[in-house]
C-alpha cells in the first residue's frame, strides 16, 4: 500500500539514526530536537515551566494531544508540580528523578526514559513526557486516554445463547476482556512493539503450565522476526507468521469472541492480540476450530453434534454442489432418476450455453452481487439485492438465458457457503469451487473426485506451528474425536487436544466444576 | 525444487486441453423412454419412443405437441437400424434411461437371441428396462398408443407391468439380465408379460385417444408369454400365470375367491407366499416337490359365515389351498403338455439337488419334462380378518 512505500524510503532510517542517541543534559537542545524530529506537528503540546521553591527548575511536559488524557495531566502532574511542590529541588543531582517519581507525581505508571527512542515511543503512545533542565534523563507518566468504541455485540460470529460481547480496537481493554474470563495466575501476556513506522503494540497470551513451551517459543520467535513499517490489523501478523505462503487455506485462526479465546487458551493455544483490531489472533490452528461456533459449547451436545453435521454437508455442498451438477448432466445423465432428468432437460430447453459457462456465469453473478453488497454504503443496500433477485432469480430464467435448476444449485451453494462460522474458510471455499467447476466439466465425476482428492492432500500436508492440520483425523487421535465432528457430553470431555498440548492433557477429574470456564 | 513445481503445473494444464470431449448437455439428448423391436422382411425394424421434456413438465405445457414421438429404421442388423434412426432424430438417442423394451410379436416367434446380444453389449444401455412381447400386433403398434394420465406411454407400460405383478400376480417383471440368465440356463426357455392392444389400433395414435373420459384404445397386460428356447410358443392366461409366479416364488399378493358353503363367495388377500422348490432322482426317475407357505387376510365376505369361529377359518385356509393347487395344476399343465418348455427351471432344480443324475437324465430332459411328476404342497394360514368380524349378511341365532 502506498502508506509504508513512502515511508519506508526516508523518515525511518533518519528517525532511527537520531533516536538512537540519548538525551541531552539541556532541555532547550531536547526540546529543539523533538520539536525538529516531529516536525513541529501541532498536535504535540510542550510546556515548559519551572518548579520547585524557587521555580527555577526549568521542566518541559510533552504529550500528545488527543492520545493523552488531559485531565489526568492537569490533575495529576501539573498541579502535583507547579502547586504542591515546594521542596528546594538540587538541579544537578541524580537523585532529583527518584524524587519526583517518588513523590509528586501522583500517576500510576512512571518510567525512566534515557533515550529519544523511548521519549518519542511514550509520547505517542499517548504517556506524557517530563524533561528537566539539567538531566539526561525524563520520566515517563502513564496518561492514555485514546478515544475507543465501547465493548459491543460481536458482528462476525452472532450467537443467540452466549456472552454478547466483543473485543474492542483496544488492546487493554481486549487483554482485559480475556482476564475476566480466565482469573488464573498463569495466565501470562507479554508484549513487543511490531511496525517500525507504527510502533504497534502487539500481546501474547498464554496460559502457562497448558500451552505447550516450544510452541510459545516459536510463536516469539517468529513475531520478533518480522521486519515491517506497519501493522495495521492482525491480517498483517497472520500472514507473516503463518506456516505455508502458498495455501488457501488459514492457518491462523481468528475470533472477536473473548469467551471463544478463553476457551481455546485453555486448550493450550497462543493468542496474539493487535492493538487497533478487535480481532485476536489463535495459534496453533487446525481445520476443526473453523468448523465450530462458540455456540456449539453453550447448547446440550446433542443439539450440538447434529448442527455440526448438518453445517458438514452444508460446507460440502458449497464446494462441490455446482461442480456435482455439472459433472452429473453433462456426463452422466444415466445417474439421475428418469423423471429429474426429464423434468431437468426440460428447463434447459432453449438455454444457449453449457451447463457449465451457466454455472460460471451464475457463480461469477453472485460473487459480485456478494461483494458489491459488502462494499457499498448501507443506505443503498436494498436496492442492490432487490435488482440482484430479480437479475439472477427471475429475469434470467425467464429470458431463457440461464435454466431454473441451476439459479437452485447456485442459491444452495451461496447459502451454504455462509454456513461457516470462521469467515476465511467461507472465502476459500468460495475459491476452489471455481476449479472444481472446471475440472468438472473436464473430466465429470472423474474431475470433481481427483480434485476433492487433492484438497484432502493438500490438507493433510498443511501444518499450523509444527501442529498437523488436519487433527484429529490425520493423524487420528480417538480421544479427540469426541468434540471434533460430533460433541460428546461435556461429562466426557476430560482431556485437551492431544497434538496442541503435550504437557498438562488433563482436564480435572470433575469436568462439571473446571469446564465452567470452557 | 520450484522449477520442478511450475513445470509439473504447466504440464497438468495440458491435461485440459482435451476439453469436455464425451460430454453431452442435457438439452443435446433425444431420451428414449422405450424401443421396439419387429421383424419385417428379414430386417429388424425399430420404434424409438423419444420423449419432449417440454410437454412432460408441469411448466407451461403447450398442450399441443405430443408427449412423446416415434421414430422407425430398418436395418440387417439391430445395432444398424438404431444408427439409421440418427439420421431421422432431431438429437442423438440416449439409451440410458430406457423403461420398456417391447418385443413384436413376428421376431417372438422367430426367435430373440440375435436382437439381445447388442443391448447387453452396449455400455449406454442399462440393464433395468422391462421387457414384454406384443401379442396379436407389432411393438410399433404398440408403441404407437397414446396413454392418458401417464404421459410418457413407456411409463404406463413400466407401472402397469411392476403394478399387476405386485399385487396381481399376473405378470412378471423381467429385466435384461434376468432374461439373458434364463435363456441360456439349463432349461434355455423363459417367459415374458405379454401385452395386447384393446380398441382398434390405428385410433390409439391419434390424440384424441387421451381426450375422451373413455380411452378408445387401451394397452392391457393379458398374462406371460412362453419361450421355448428363445421363440415364443404361446400364452398363459390370467389364472396360469398366477399360478407360475407361486411356483417362481415370485408371487407378492393376488386374490383368491372361493364358494361359501351356504352360497355367495368370500375373497381372500394374500399377503405373503413363499415357495420352495425340491428336486429328487428316485431310481432314474426325476419327481418336483413345491412347497408353499401363505399368508392370507379375509378380503371380502358376500355370503352367511361366522368368521368368529375357528372352524369357518380351517375351511377357509383349505379353501384357498385347493384353489392355489388348482392354479397351479392349470399352470403346468399348458407349460408340461401344451408347451413342453421348462420355463419354472425344474431341471434347474433337479440339477441342482443331484448334479450325478443330472448328467445323465440331461440329454433326455426335453421328453422327460412333460411327464415330470410334480407334488405340489399348499399350507394357507389366515392372518386378519380386516376392519369388521362378521358380515352384513351373517345372521346371528338367537
Amino acid at each position: 500500500m502506498s502508506f509504508s512505500e513512502k515511508n519506508t524510503t526516508n523518515s525511518p532510517d533518519s528517525e532511527n539514526k537520531d533516536s538512537q542517541k540519548l538525551i541531552l543534559t539541556r532541555l532547550s537542545e531536547n526540546i529543539k530536537k523533538i520539536k525538529e524530529v516531529l516536525g513541529n506537528s501541532t498536535d504535540i503540546i510542550i510546556r515548559e515551566v519551572g518548579i520547585g521553591k524557587s521555580k527555577k527548575q526549568r521542566i518541559a511536559i510533552i504529550y500528545t494531544d488527543g492520545l493523552a488524557d488531559k485531565t489526568a495531566i492537569t490533575d495529576f502532574i501539573m498541579e502535583s508540580l507547579m502547586l504542591d511542590l515546594d521542596a528546594t529541588l538540587d538541579t544537578h543531582s541524580e537523585d532529583v528523578i527518584q524524587y519526583l517519581k517518588d513523590f509528586c507525581l501522583t500517576v500510576g505508571d512512571v518510567n525512566d526514559i534515557a533515550d529519544f527512542q523511548t521519549l518519542f515511543r511514550s509520547i505517542l503512545n499517548g504517556e506524557t513526557v517530563i524533561l528537566l533542565d539539567g538531566q539526561p534523563k525524563g520520566i515517563s507518566a502513564s496518561t492514555k486516554s485514546a478515544k475507543d468504541r465501547a465493548v459491543s455485540q460481536p458482528t462476525t460470529e452472532s450467537v443467540v445463547k452466549g456472552p454478547q460481547e466483543s473485543f474492542t480496537e483496544t488492546l487493554r481493554t481486549n487483554t482485559a476482556l480475556i482476564r475476566r474470563k480466565i482469573k488464573s495466575p498463569n495466565l501470562w501476556l507479554k508484549s513487543r512493539v511490531i511496525g517500525k513506522v507504527t510502533q504497534t503494540d502487539v500481546a501474547v497470551m498464554y496460559i502457562n503450565g497448558i500451552a505447550n513451551d516450544k510452541i510459545v517459543k516459536e510463536v516469539f520467535t517468529r513475531l520478533d522476526r518480522i521486519d515491517i513499517d506497519g501493522i495495521l490489523e492482525s491480517g498483517y501478523i497472520e500472514e507473516l507468521i503463518q506456516d505455508s505462503k502458498y495455501t488457501l487455506f488459514p492457518t491462523v485462526y481468528n475470533s472477536e469472541r473473548p469467551d471463544v479465546i478463553a476457551a481455546e487458551l485453555l486448550e493450550g493455544k497462543i493468542a496474539i492480540l493487535v492493538d487497533g483490531t478487535p480481532f485476536v489472533l489463535i495459534v496453533p490452528a487446525i481445520l476443526t476450530s473453523f468448523l465450530q461456533s462458540a455456540e456449539d459449547y453453550y447448547q446440550r451436545s446433542i443439539v450440538s453434534s447434529l448442527i455440526r453435521i448438518l453445517r458438514l454437508g452444508g460446507i460440502s455442498a458449497a464446494l462441490i454442489a455446482p461442480s456435482l451438477f455439472i459433472a452429473i448432466t453433462t456426463f452422466h445423465q444415466e445417474m439421475l432418476p428418469t423423471p429429474m432428468l426429464i423434468s431437468i432437460a426440460s428447463q434447459r430447453e432453449g438455454v444457449p450455453f453449457p451447463a457449465f459457462v451457466e454455472a460460471i456465469i451464475m457463480e461469477v453473478a453472485f460473487e459480485i452481487l456478494r461483494e458489491a453488497g459488502l462494499r457499498m454504503p448501507r443506505t443503498i443496500g436494498p436496492a442492490v439485492s432487490i435488482v440482484g433477485t430479480l437479475v439472477i432469480g427471475q429475469a434470467a430464467v425467464e429470458a431463457g438465458v440461464v435454466s431454473a435448476v441451476m439459479v437452485i444449485i447456485v442459491s444452495i451453494t451461496a447459502i451454504c457457503s455462509f454456513l461457516f462460522p470462521a469467515y476465511e474458510m467461507s472465502s476459500t471455499i468460495r475459491v476452489l469451487r471455481f476449479p472444481l467447476m472446471v475440472l468438472s466439466a473436464a473430466f465429470g465425476l472423474f474431475g470433481v473426485f481427483m480434485g476433492t482428492m487433492a484438497i484432502i492432500l493438500h490438507l493433510c500436508s498443511l501444518r499450523s506451528f509444527g501442529v498437523p492440520y488436519m487433527t484429529p483425523f490425520a493423524p487420528l487421535v480417538p480421544e479427540d474425536q469426541k468434540d471434533a465432528i460430533l460433541l460428546f457430553p461435556r461429562s466426557s470431555l476430560l482431556t485437551r487436544p492431544r497434538l496442541i498440548n503435550q504437557i498438562n492433557t488433563k482436564r480435572g477429574s470433575n469436568p462439571s466444576k473446571n469446564d465452567a470456564n470452557n | 525444487m520450484k522449477r520442478i513445481t511450475i513445470i509439473i503445473f504447466l504440464l497438468s494444464l495440458t491435461l485440459l486441453l482435451n476439453g469436455c470431449w464425451s460430454k453431452r448437455e442435457l438439452n443435446e439428448l433425444a431420451i428414449v423412454m422405450a424401443l421396439g423391436i419387429d421383424k419385417t422382411d428379414d430386417e429388424f425394424e425399430v420404434t424409438m419412443q423419444i420423449v419432449n421434456p417440454s410437454e412432460i413438465s408441469s411448466k407451461q405445457p403447450s398442450g399441443k405437441n405430443s408427449p412423446v414421438v416415434s421414430y422407425h429404421a430398418k436395418g440387417k442388423s439391430l445395432f444398424e437400424a438404431l444408427r439409421r434412426t440418427t439420421a431421422l432424430t432431431p438429437r442423438k438417442p440416449y439409451f440410458s434411461h430406457l423403461q420398456m423394451l417391447v418385443i413384436g410379436e413376428e421376431l417372438a416367434a422367430d426367435g430373440i437371441n440375435q436382437s439381445l446380444d447388442f443391448l447387453a453389449r452396449d455400455h449406454e444401455v442399462r440393464n433395468d428396462f422391462y421387457i414384454v412381447v406384443a401379442d396379436q400386433s407389432t411393438a410399433k403398434e404398440v408403441l404407437n398408443v397414446l396413454t392418458p394420465i401417464e404421459k410418457v406411454p413407456a411409463n404406463k407400460l413400466k407401472n402397469s407391468n411392476e403394478g399387476s405383478q405386485k399385487s396381481w400376480a399376473s405378470t412378471s417383471t423381467i429385466q435384461l439380465d434376468k432374461l439373458i440368465n434364463n435363456l441360456s440356463s439349463d432349461g434355455k426357455s423363459t417367459v415374458l408379460s405379454t401385452i395386447e392392444i384393446v380398441g382398434d389400433k390405428k385410433l390409439g395414435i391419434d390424440p384424441t385417444n387421451v381426450e375422451r373420459i373413455e380411452t378408445p384404445v387401451i394397452l392391457v397386460y393379458t398374462g406371460l408369454s412362453v419361450f421355448k428356447e428363445d421363440k415364443l410358443v404361446g400364452q398363459l392366461n390370467e389364472e396360469e400365470s398366477q399360478g407360475y409366479n407361486f411356483i417362481q416364488d415370485e408371487l407378492k399378493s393376488t386374490i383368491e375367491i372361493m364358494s361359501c358353503p351356504k352360497g355367495g363367495n368370500l375373497s381372500t388377500e394374500i399377503i405373503k407366499s413363499k415357495t420352495k422348490v425340491k428336486g429328487k432322482i428316485i431310481n432314474g426317475t426325476p419327481s418336483i416337490d413345491v412347497t408353499i407357505n401363505v399368508d392370507q387376510n379375509v378380503g371380502e365376505v358376500e355370503c352367511d359365515i361366522d368368521l368368529s369361529k375357528i372352524k369357518t377359518i380351517h375351511m377357509i385356509n383349505k379353501s384357498t389351498s385347493k384353489l392355489i393347487k388348482d392354479k397351479i395344476k392349470k399352470s403346468l399343465d399348458s407349460i408340461q403338455k401344451k408347451y413342453q418348455a421348462d420355463v419354472v427351471g425344474f431341471g434347474e432344480a433337479i440339477h441342482r439337488a443331484d448334479p450325478k443324475e443330472w448328467k445323465k437324465i440331461k440329454g433326455n430332459w426335453e421328453s422327460l419334462f412333460p411327464e415330470l411328476k410334480v407334488n405340489v404342497k399348499v399350507n394357507v394360514n389366515t392372518r386378519g380378518l380386516g376392519t369388521v368380524q362378521n358380515s352384513l349378511l351373517y345372521k346371528t341365532k338367537e
